[in-house]
């Protein structure tokens, strides 16, 4: 069995395990299992922007604030139905990317970043003045919220996530958006439309977490600006695309998988320190593996696959 | 809208401008050097003013006695982070620049965990001086003005140092031109540790000054990080003069939109300014522009 | 024959640095024409100007008839102008094919006939070998074959070579003179080229421009030019009276 069949196997038993958890019945494995899905859901949303486009965006939690509360703000003053509510958070997100990605990705490299910090933080502190937010104090959405039907809306916005950057990664679209990443000049004068190119990619990373964030509100029947915009979020969120590998299609799975477990231990067993560790984690990661776990592994893999094609006799079977 | 009132409003932001300019400072001493944006500049600010806060309340230490202390071991983070941290860098410009973006956005965290586990989430300040001197029907506030003399002075003394000594001027001449410094002997990696000392050093005094105006939780870092950007961005790139005239507007407007608007809105003016001048003027007062 | 490319009065100010100062010449179809000139005399400057990258200050860029200033450089690049920069740009980290496709999807309308094409391309600059190799891992003189075959592979009607000599030793120098010369078999009519290697210059050019800090001092054929005392006077500076 080759090692690309092995992945694939390994991929659908993941699938079919993940699919099949809600059946356990067990609160805390569903919410266990929901939890490294939202997660590792934003990391590839995040990875369009930052990893494919090569923007860094510190904000993309501005998304899925706005799709919580539209949740939130839809379920209670409208009565409509939570699914429709963050279906219209997303296309609000889409349409609002437009501009603001237009205005934003004229910003070069730091300043981008921290434009989109500050704009989940001017947000955060702005929801206390934007009425039928609840402001500080919140809302509380009406019961009858299911966690296993935001398990699955969870779950397939993932899997679609999964197939946009499958789809990114392959198309003549990931590749100009790619050669932009590297030399936003030289693509230029290659044919590339930067501008636009690079705010559907904006557009692509914003609905994602809209949507996560409507699936969220619904979960957590209550939202707050500091729990809604959470810098935690946006920090794991973050760490889990750089430790998989920015900018590659499984990246975000490997570091989503890996820093779940992580972090669910570390929240248990360093209640106080763990934002601490994390960090730590981010900057250790850096150093030691500057490009992710997967693209180390795909040179080793290649470096593995030229020294046998070297010694052709000692071929493996 | 009586005079003494606007008159007023204008002392406050003055006085607040001039201790933003000192944390923008720093940063612009970092990146004019490195071209390194350390996001984990305010986060340097809120640990040191919170540290003085409660050394304040424990050992009735004022933070003006605290202010060597703080030079000092803002200097030694700055240099403990270059060294350990950023000499790894890849030479890739692009590389180097978002690696850089990441570390210092990882570090900013660990100091933000560091500061919950240490201080939890309270808000604490220093209650010193909190009386003011009273001036022709203006108040000023007593702590405001010994903070602002304090950052003027150490401003000063800063660019007393830039432009008189030896390695001031390295340290100007690596910022202007990295290539020409290095051709003309400057050791580069030096220069990068110095400014990072330098750097950090005044992130923390302004942080000693701050203690005793303001009050702070661990998650009010990014904010700071973001108004010294938004002075440095306004002020212009690389410019310190722009820097201080930059902080000290910004801090107007703060004012200002704190009293008229909301506290709310006055929180956010850093951002709004920080966004119309990057998109209206890149180049900001005085300065180099930011944009493609 | 009508010009493909007029250069009409351009000048171009930095602050108060004038870069370029009433450039004016034209590029014909079929023709090679090389600008050269001392360090600084706006060569690159003039580049950047045709292919966008920021407007003159003053003055017109005409392609095919129609003025592109202030055309964005994608769009540019789509009219039929490629260019290859002096430091060479490649996508450090898109494979050798993926930086030749990324040109040839401005002709092709679909990726894998792009991917086909740039294939193609490759074939032409003998980098075929290396097609799925990192840009990352290239030495500069196949960096810079890159280069030329990432802007080939856009069908251009006119290119930009910056120095594309720069940097190779006297074989492959030779090589790429003769690549150069076969241009115009594959349907480039014209070339541009800035160079200092003389000897290139004068075997390859229809016509040399020369510019001198920023000003058109001479432009001919290469015969005229070795003999401009005008352009002597650039090089080498005037006689010592004795």
């Amino acid at each position: 069995m080759t090692l690309r069949n092995l992945g694939f196997a390994a991929l659908a038993v993941l699938f079919l395990a993940t699919a099949l958890v809600p059946l356990s019945g067990n609160g805390y494995i569903l919410s266990l299992f929901y939890i490294s899905l939202l997660f590792t859901g934003l990391a590839y949303g995040w990875n369009i922007i930052s990893g494919y486009a090569g923007y860094l965006s510190f904000g993309q939690i501005t998304f899925f604030g706005i799709g919580a509360y539209f949740v939130a703000i839809g379920t209670t003053q409208f009565h409509a139905q939570w699914w429709l509510c963050a279906l219209a958070g997303g296309v609000f997100c889409a349409l609002l990317a437009v501009p603001m990605g237009y205005l934003m990705l004229r910003l070069q490299g730091a300043f981008f970043a921290l434009g989109m910090l500050g704009l989940g933080q001017s947000l955060r502190i702005a929801t206390d003045v934007i009425p039928y937010t609840g402001g500080a104090e919140g809302i509380y959405l009406p019961p009858g919220a299911n966690a296993v039907v935001v398990y699955y809306w969870t779950f397939a916005i993932l899997v679609l996530a999964i197939l946009l950057t499958a789809w990114i990664d392959r198309s003549a679209f990931g590749l100009r958006l790619r050669a932009l990443r590297e030399d936003e000049r030289a693509a230029g004068t290659l044919g590339v439309d930067t501008t636009s190119t690079k705010v559907r990619a904006f557009i692509l990373s914003a609905i994602v977490p809209a949507l996560l964030g409507g699936g969220y509100a619904w979960y957590l029947t209550y939202v707050e600006p500091s729990s809604i915009y959470s810098t935690e979020i946006e920090l794991q969120t973050v760490a889990m695309a750089i430790l998989g590998g920015m900018g590659t299609l499984w990246g975000p799975l490997v570091g989503g998988i890996l820093m779940s477990q992580i972090s669910e231990a570390l929240s248990t067993k360093f209640p106080q320190t763990h934002l601490m560790i994390f960090g730590a984690l981010i900057v250790v990661l850096l150093i030691a593996l500057p490009r992710g776990i997967v693209p180390a592994v795909n040179d080793w893999l290649a470096r593995r696959k030229s020294s046998a094609k070297a010694r052709p006799q000692e071929a493996v079977t | 809208m009586q005079l003494g009132l606007v008159v007023q409003l204008v002392i406050n932001g003055l006085l607040l401008g001039g201790v933003f300019a000192l944390a923008a400072l720093g940063l612009n001493v970092i990146f004019g050097v490195t071209r390194i944006v350390n996001l984990a500049h305010g986060q340097i600010i809120i640990l040191t003013a919170l540290t003085c806060a409660t050394v304040f309340q424990r050992f009735n230490i004022t933070p003006i006695e605290a202010l060597p202390v703080a030079l000092l071991g803002g200097a030694i983070l700055g240099i403990v982070i270059e060294r350990t941290l950023l000499q790894r860098l890849p030479e890739h410009a692009q590389s180097r620049e978002w690696t850089s973006l990441l570390i210092t956005f990882g570090v900013s965290y660990f100091l933000i965990g560091l500061s919950l586990a240490i201080f939890s989430g309270d808000f604490r300040s220093v209650a010193y001086l909190t009386d003011s001197w009273r001036l022709a029907s203006v108040d000023f506030p007593k702590a405001q003005v010994l903070a602002f003399t304090l950052a003027i002075l150490i401003a000063g003394v800063l660019g007393l140092f830039l432009r008189s000594t030896k390695v001031g001027r390295a340290l100007r001449a690596a910022s202007q031109n990295l290539d020409g410094a290095r051709v003309c002997g400057i050791d580069i990696s030096r220069m990068r540790t110095l400014s990072f000392a330098l750097g950090c050093s005044i992130a923390a005094a302004s942080g000693a000054l701050l203690s005793m105006i303001y009050a702070y939780n661990p998650d009010t870092g990014s904010q700071f990080t973001l108004i010294a950007f938004s002075v440095v961005v306004l002020g212009g790139l690389g410019s310190y003069a722009g820097a201080i005239v930059g902080a000290l507007l910004l801090g107007l407007a703060v004012s200002f939109v704190g009293f008229y608007g909301n506290t709310h809105l006055g929180s956010m003016m850093p951002y709004v300014v920080f966004i119309l001048v990057l998109l209206f003027r890149p180049s900001g007062i005085l300065g180099k522009p930011a944009t493609t | 024959m009508s010009a493909l490319l007029e250069i009409d009065g351009v000048s171009r100010s930095f602050g108060g640095l004038r870069a370029l100062n009433d450039v004016s010449f034209s590029v014909g179809e079929g023709e090679i024409v090389c600008v050269i000139g001392p360090n600084g005399a706006g060569k690159t400057t003039l580049f950047n100007v045709i292919s966008g990258v920021f407007p003159p200050s003053a003055g017109d860029v005409r392609f095919n008839g129609k003025s592109i200033v202030g055309m964005p450089t994608h769009r540019i690049a789509h009219a039929g102008i490629g260019r290859t920069y002096q430091i060479v740009r490649p996508f450090v980290r898109l494979t050798v094919l993926e930086n030749v496709t990324v040109g040839a999807l401005v002709h092709e309308s679909s990726y894998s006939a792009a991917r086909r094409k740039a294939a193609e391309v490759l074939d032409l600059v003998r980098l075929s070998h290396l097609a799925d190799t990192q840009a990352s891992s290239l030495t500069l003189t196949q960096r810079k074959r890159l280069e030329v075959a990432r802007a080939l592979a856009m069908r251009p009607k006119l290119l930009l070579l910056d120095e594309v000599m720069a940097g190779l030793n006297p074989t492959e120098v030779d090589a790429m003179c003769a690549f150069i010369l076969d241009l115009r078999k594959i349907g480039i009519s014209a070339v541009g080229g800035i160079e200092h290697l003389m000897r290139f210059v004068m075997n390859i050019s229809d016509r040399i421009v020369v510019l001198d800090f920023g000003r058109k001092i001479a432009e001919g054929t290469p015969k005229e030019i070795a003999t401009h005392p005008e352009v002597i006077a650039a090089y080498f500076g005037t006689p010592i009276e004795t």
